[in-house]
């Protein structure tokens, strides 16, 4: 792993362009020109950023390893959640929230259209495990509500607005491998491959870095080529190697302006790593890294972070589990050796969030006090409760950090609500309270009470 | 630019407003042949001066007229009529005659006092200028033109990027014979859920994709209610331009574009309400992308509608229709490069585009579609060669260092040993560790070096490739990059005119040629997908977007048709009375458009709409594109037609003569105020005064013979009541006035001119190669047009010589070379 702002490359043997940039920083140079924000508009920004951040695993869990014993005052963390005992006083479980959408599609699918949008699946003609086919959710995702809402002010307004990770996500769309939603009908695609991001994110700045680093050498050509012409066509020529040191100019003027505000670096990536089962942990770091470093560049204030997909099969050879996820998570609870994986699964993923957790929290808040941590709220969640009986009852709701404002160091049991009404708390605790979201029939009673 | 005649332009004033004022404004310049001279031009020599000189003392006319220049011409037109700053900066150059000169100098000349000059004293003066640097003649003479050096024009950046990708990609054969014959998408069906060999009931090919299967099912031994259909084939772009694809489905399915890995529409989930589909590419003309379309109807638990797809599109400049079979083919088609990065517009001041200049906004569309083109390199092109390759014995690196070694090579238009690859590859490779920097960082050397943006700057590369670097360049606006060109490049075999003959007729029969004479033909009429030919509605009813779409396709199937059938002969184009036709034309426009009926037609079975056949013949209404309806609404306003908009089309293009612009805006006479006048009467009403006749006595009565034409293109016998009179006349560059009546008059003289073969001549060569055609010999343009009518005005075969005259400038001996050593021939670096 070598995820270091500063981690050095392979050296150059040769005294470049490249190297000269390099070492006055350019690549955290290059960062403005995507940001295309000065860095002293966040001195302007008067109130707090919120952030929210929504990560996804699969296939339910193993609830008596799982939610914790405490109560309204206390957590007291089991197997599962351990990773996150440092983060205790900043994280809040959520018991009793139910997906109670009906309709078309089997659990799985519902359990991921229906998560973030809490509406129903249009009829369609994908056949699951069970009941009817079905097609696309019927509404907006909560990440894209508040991405519109938040795109629509101006001192809320960000470049990306959200931004939608995916780690092994199976290259095909359908109803398990979407939870966000722009609208009716309309799946959001999570970018799983971290060059892909890096490319979206960072790759025009990249980009100016590559342009920089030939210019130079172009030159050279001009200069070969330039006894071919004769006197009268000179001009052309000349006129062309004038223009390109103008480029050059400029660029290197842009690149020194930008590296004296920059206010942080781009990460670098290790390079080649192949989007396969086995890099998943060092992808999903790849993908933690590059969600902190937009988020500090104020890219986007909400995102979503979609471990693999519901029913996802990923096999965690790195932790000497060579079955797949899903499969396992068919098995009874009798199963001592499944049952035993499925724990160790659950808690692989756990300490994803608690690395998320740590790199938010050793990241000051760009502008403000504290860490971004302080300004973040991550919302852990899944598509069903428990995998072998594909319960969408107390589907796990994990909030660690502060965006939300929410009342953390608890744990919150509500025995059976309708999930909605927690998608409805988001949306009023980032300043959007809606009567309903989703499906209304499931929004009757308002927001949860008793969260902040 | 400068216009006929000059002379005149202190005392007199014109009327651009006409021409930019109506919302039609014309290109400028579109048929300045001759403007050329004055621009790309090298002084002549001191020798060559003083021969002049001797010639007028010797002669006594030309003699006297240079004592009376000196005494009245000279002070405000300057040594040579080149013009003063103070009085008349203009040259004074054109193609009027003597007596036309002689006639404005003895009513306008000199400005002081125009008595001054007349009878015999005139006629000196104006052979004396004639003679001496105002004729086309006197021009080349004093100031030869030459070939320039141009960076490649933004065309040439898209069909080079276009090449390079198909280097690696493979390219597929587009033949007129292909073009003809294969048309519509292969289709396999199969029924049940997967496609397994055994499961394929039905192989066909679909003229186009329009289904709806209901009930019935695709056919037989499919189930209705659960089948796949996997539609193969490539979409034959014949334009650069904006495309938007529409898919409208109801089932599932997910459809690939340009390359098998890209997929254009993922409809894998057919969710309820969601069966628009609509995706806008930006495309290449002359290219066949490929696409694939997999169509999965799944039974359902419960109830399965049926299945339903179409595949429709809006090109550029059209409406939305179904995809038609002409723009399909069938089969497997390699991948094509889909580039998104559109150029700023080129000069086309000469009614070309060249690249004569450079600025930031076109240095950075080259850096956007070099970062474009890597990233194809790298997603698609490098993948695929990885893949190819994956047997073979060398590390991933030397893979990927020969892979851009070839890139290199033929980028910058070498073999290995002289463009000297490794001096891009290997630092890059040294440099950066990521395959992604590596190759943008290759790429963005290579595009933006002017190696590969400078095209003629080969003078270091062996003959062969230059000639073929130059056939390319002419013929497709590209590059070298196929197999067979590489190695007759490699063989050195291209070193004399009989072997590029033999290369230039094989590159003539491609997309790419079709796609750039094409263009040119449309510039020629000066037609355009942009072009605004809506109509007054009350008067025109009918003339819908829809039938302009199928005007638009009319003519272009009538230009292909001409153009590349075995006689290729020009004088079709001016004069076929024949043209394509469909139901919805015969329907607006009559009788004569109907189609013609073939021995095997039933004659009760009503042509589809949509399908397309060649009319019956009819000489008056059917003259070649002359009264084309396209082109016929083109030259028109909104309710009348403008006889002076076709006159200054026919003045220009047809007949390849200049006029200048006028200066001064006018608005057209408004039919209201005279509304008993035809439109003849009306033109003719406005233009009479003295000043204007100067130029509108030779515009109007070409214009005034298409006057039984129109605003629609419709034919009328009548305007106003009265019987129309399209009388016309001619006046050659021999001061002869040929009358005629009609269309017809007009194209039999038109062909019959010098002139028009001249112009189309001159116009052809200038288009392909970019360069006025005296740089490459003074006698060219006559020795090309009598090559032209020796072969019964084949343009297939002009086009040929025009390659040949423009490749075989890089064989040792050219002429132009032995005359002009220092110009692009210094042995390079």
């Amino acid at each position: 792993m070598n995820m270091e702002p500063t981690a050095p490359r392979k050296p150059s043997k040769r005294l470049s362009r490249r190297r000269f940039l390099r070492r006055t920083g350019i690549s955290a140079a290059a960062l403005n020109f995507t940001m295309n924000l000065p860095s002293l508009a966040l001195a302007a920004d008067a109130t707090p950023r919120q952030r929210l951040i929504i990560v996804f695993s699969p296939n339910g869990v193993i609830p008596d390893h799982f939610w914790p014993k405490g109560d309204e005052e206390k957590l007291e963390f089991k197997r599962i959640l351990k990773p996150l005992e440092p983060f205790a006083d900043q994280t809040l479980t959520i018991k009793g929230l139910c997906n109670q959408i009906q309709g078309d599609g089997d659990g799985h699918m519902r359990g991921m259209g229906c998560l973030l949008t809490g509406i129903e699946l249009f009829p369609g003609d994908i056949q699951g495990g069970s009941d009817t086919p079905a097609g696309w959710s019927m509404g907006i995702s909560i990440d894209q509500f508040l991405k519109n809402q938040l795109q629509a002010d101006p001192s809320t307004r960000t470049r990306f607005g959200s931004l939608e990770f995916g780690v092994m996500v199976p290259d095909r769309a359908d109803t398990w491998t979407r939870m966000s939603y722009a609208g009716a009908n309309q799946p959001v695609a999570p970018i799983d491959d971290p060059y892909k991001m890096f490319d979206k994110l960072y790759g025009q700045a990249k980009n100016r870095e590559l342009l920089a680093s030939v210019l130079d050498d172009l030159t050279d050509d001009f200069k070969k080529i330039e006894s071919m012409v004769s006197m009268e066509d000179r001009h052309l020529l000349q006129q062309h190697v004038e223009l390109v040191r103008k480029v050059e100019k400029d660029l290197k003027i842009e690149l020194e302006a930008s590296t004296k505000s920059v206010g942080h670096a781009v990460p670098e990536l290790t390079p080649n790593v192949e989007v396969q089962n086995d890099n998943m942990p060092e992808i999903t770091r790849m993908q933690m890294e590059l969600l902190v470093s937009s988020m500090a560049a104020d890219f986007a204030r909400v995102a979503t972070f979609q471990i693999t997909n519901s029913v996802g099969q990923p096999r965690m050879r790195w932790l000497d589990i060579d079955e797949g996820h899903h499969g396992l998570s068919h098995e009874p609870d009798s199963n001592e050796d499944a049952y035993e994986k499925l724990i160790r699964i659950n808690t692989w993923y756990c300490e994803q969030i608690a690395h998320l957790a740590k790199r938010l929290q050793d990241t000051p808040e760009p502008g403000g006090s504290g860490s971004m941590l302080d300004n973040t709220t991550i919302i852990w969640t899944n598509e069903l409760g428990k995998g072998n009986s594909h319960t969408r009852n107390d589907i796990p709701f994990v909030c660690v950090g502060g965006g939300l404002g929410l009342r953390t160091g608890r744990a919150k049991d509500y025995g059976k609500v309708s999930h909605n009404r927690f998608l409805m708390t988001i949306a009023e605790q980032m300043g959007f309270a809606q009567k309903s979201f989703g499906n209304p029939d499931f929004c009757g009673d308002g927001p949860l009470t008793g969260l902040v | 630019m400068r216009r006929i005649p000059n002379l005149v332009r202190a005392s007199t004033f014109l009327c651009s407003g006409i021409f930019a004022g109506m919302g039609m404004s014309f290109r400028i310049g579109a048929a300045a042949s001759f403007a050329l001279l004055a621009v790309m031009a090298q002084p002549v020599s001191a020798a060559e001066s003083s021969s002049l000189d001797s010639v007028i003392a010797e002669d006594p006319v030309l003699s006297a007229g240079l004592k009376i220049y000196a005494e009245q011409c000279l002070q405000c037109h300057g040594e040579k009529g080149s013009g003063t700053e103070d009085y008349y900066p203009d040259p004074l150059v054109g193609d009027g005659s003597i007596g036309e000169l002689t006639e404005i100098i003895v009513d306008t000349m000199p400005e002081e006092d125009p008595d001054l000059c007349v009878g015999e004293d005139a006629a000196a003066v104006a052979a004396y200028i004639h003679h001496a640097f105002y004729s086309e003649a006197a021009q080349i003479r004093n100031r030869p033109p030459r070939q320039s050096l141009q960076r490649l024009t933004g065309t040439q950046f898209r069909q080079s990027l276009s090449d390079l990708y198909a280097h690696f990609a493979g390219l597929q054969e587009t033949t007129w014979e292909s073009h003809q014959s294969k048309h519509g998408l292969s289709v396999s069906i199969y029924s049940g859920k997967g496609r397994k060999k055994e499961d394929r009931k039905i192989e066909r090919i679909d003229p186009v994709v329009d289904f709806d299967f209901g009930k019935e099912g695709p056919g037989e031994g499919v189930p209705w209610d659960e089948f796949r259909a996997h539609w193969d084939g490539g979409l034959r772009i014949e334009q650069t331009g904006r495309y938007e694809i529409v898919v409208h489905s109801k089932t599932s399915f997910t459809m690939d574009f340009g390359h098998d890995s890209n997929q254009l529409i993922d409809n894998h989930v057919q969710s309820e309400g969601r069966n628009e589909f609509r995706r806008t590419l930006m495309l290449t003309g002359g290219r066949v992308y490929p696409l694939e379309i997999d169509f999965n109807q799944r039974k359902r638990k419960g109830e399965t509608p049926p299945a339903s797809i179409s595949l429709s599109w809006v090109p550029p400049g059209g409406i939305e229709t179904i995809i038609p079979p002409s723009a399909l083919v069938p089969g497997w088609n390699p991948p094509a490069l889909q580039l998104s990065t559109t150029m700023p517009p080129d000069d086309s001041s000469y009614g070309f585009e060249r690249g004569i200049s450079v600025d930031t906004a076109w240095d950075s569309a080259v850096t956007d579609g070099a970062i474009e083109f890597a990233n194809a390199m790298r997603d698609r092109l490098w993948n695929d060669y990885v893949r190819k390759h994956r047997k073979d014995k060398r590390s991933r690196e030397e893979k990927l260092k020969d892979f851009l070694s070839d890139f290199v090579t033929v980028a910058h238009r070498g073999n290995a040993e002289v463009v000297q690859p490794e001096r891009i590859v290997d630092p890059a490779i040294e440099a950066f560790e990521d395959e992604t920097d590596i190759i943008k960082s290759v790429v963005l050397m290579t595009l933006k070096s002017p190696r590969f943006l400078y095209p003629s700057l080969d003078a270091d590369r062996t003959v062969s490739q230059q000639v073929a670097n130059r056939l390319a360049l002419v013929l497709h606006d590209s590059l070298p990059s196929e197999g067979w060109l590489q190695d007759r490049i490699k063989k050195d075999q291209m070193r004399d005119e009989q072997s590029i003959r033999r290369a230039a007729e094989r590159m003539l029969d491609d997309a790419r040629t079709r796609v750039k004479l094409k263009q040119m033909l449309h510039h020629w009429m000066e037609l355009g997908p942009e072009d605004d030919l809506r109509k007054d509605d009350e008067k025109y009813p009918g003339f819908s977007e829809e039938l302009i779409a199928d005007l638009r396709t009319s003519l272009d199937r009538f230009l292909d048709e001409t153009v590349w059938s075995e006689t290729s002969d020009f004088r079709q184009l001016l004069a076929a009375d024949w043209a394509f036709t469909n139901q919805r034309l015969a329907d607006f426009y009559g009788d004569a458009w109907k189609p013609a009926k073939s021995d095997d037609d039933n004659a009760d079975e009503p042509n589809e709409s949509g399908e397309w056949t060649q009319s019956v013949r009819d000489p008056n209404i059917h003259v070649g594109v002359l009264t084309h309806p396209l082109v016929m609404a083109r030259l028109s306003y909104h309710s009348a037609t403008s006889p002076i908009h076709r006159g200054v089309f026919l003045i220009r293009h047809v007949m390849g003569r200049t006029l200048r612009p006028p200066n001064e805006a006018f608005s057209p006479l408004s039919p209201d105020l005279h509304p008993d006048l035809t439109t003849r009467e009306r033109v003719a009403l406005q233009t009479s005064p003295e000043s204007c006749q100067i130029c509108h006595s030779r515009i109007n009565p070409l214009g005034f013979a298409l006057e039984h034409f129109d605003a629609v293109g419709r034919f009328r016998e009548k305007d106003m009541n009265k019987k129309v009179d399209a009388s016309g006349s001619y006046l050659t560059r021999d001061d002869k006035r040929i009358e005629f009546d009609g269309a017809r008059g007009l194209a039999e003289v038109a062909i019959a001119n010098p002139d028009t073969h001249r112009a189309f001549v001159t116009r052809m060569f200038q288009y392909f190669v970019k360069q006025p055609v005296a740089s490459y010999g003074a006698h060219r343009l006559d020795e090309l047009t009598e090559s032209f009518r020796q072969s019964d005005f084949n343009i297939k075969k002009l086009l040929v010589d025009i390659a040949v005259i423009a490749a075989s400038d890089a064989l040792p001996d050219s002429e132009p070379k032995k005359k002009q050593p220092k110009n692009n021939q210094t042995a390079g670096a």
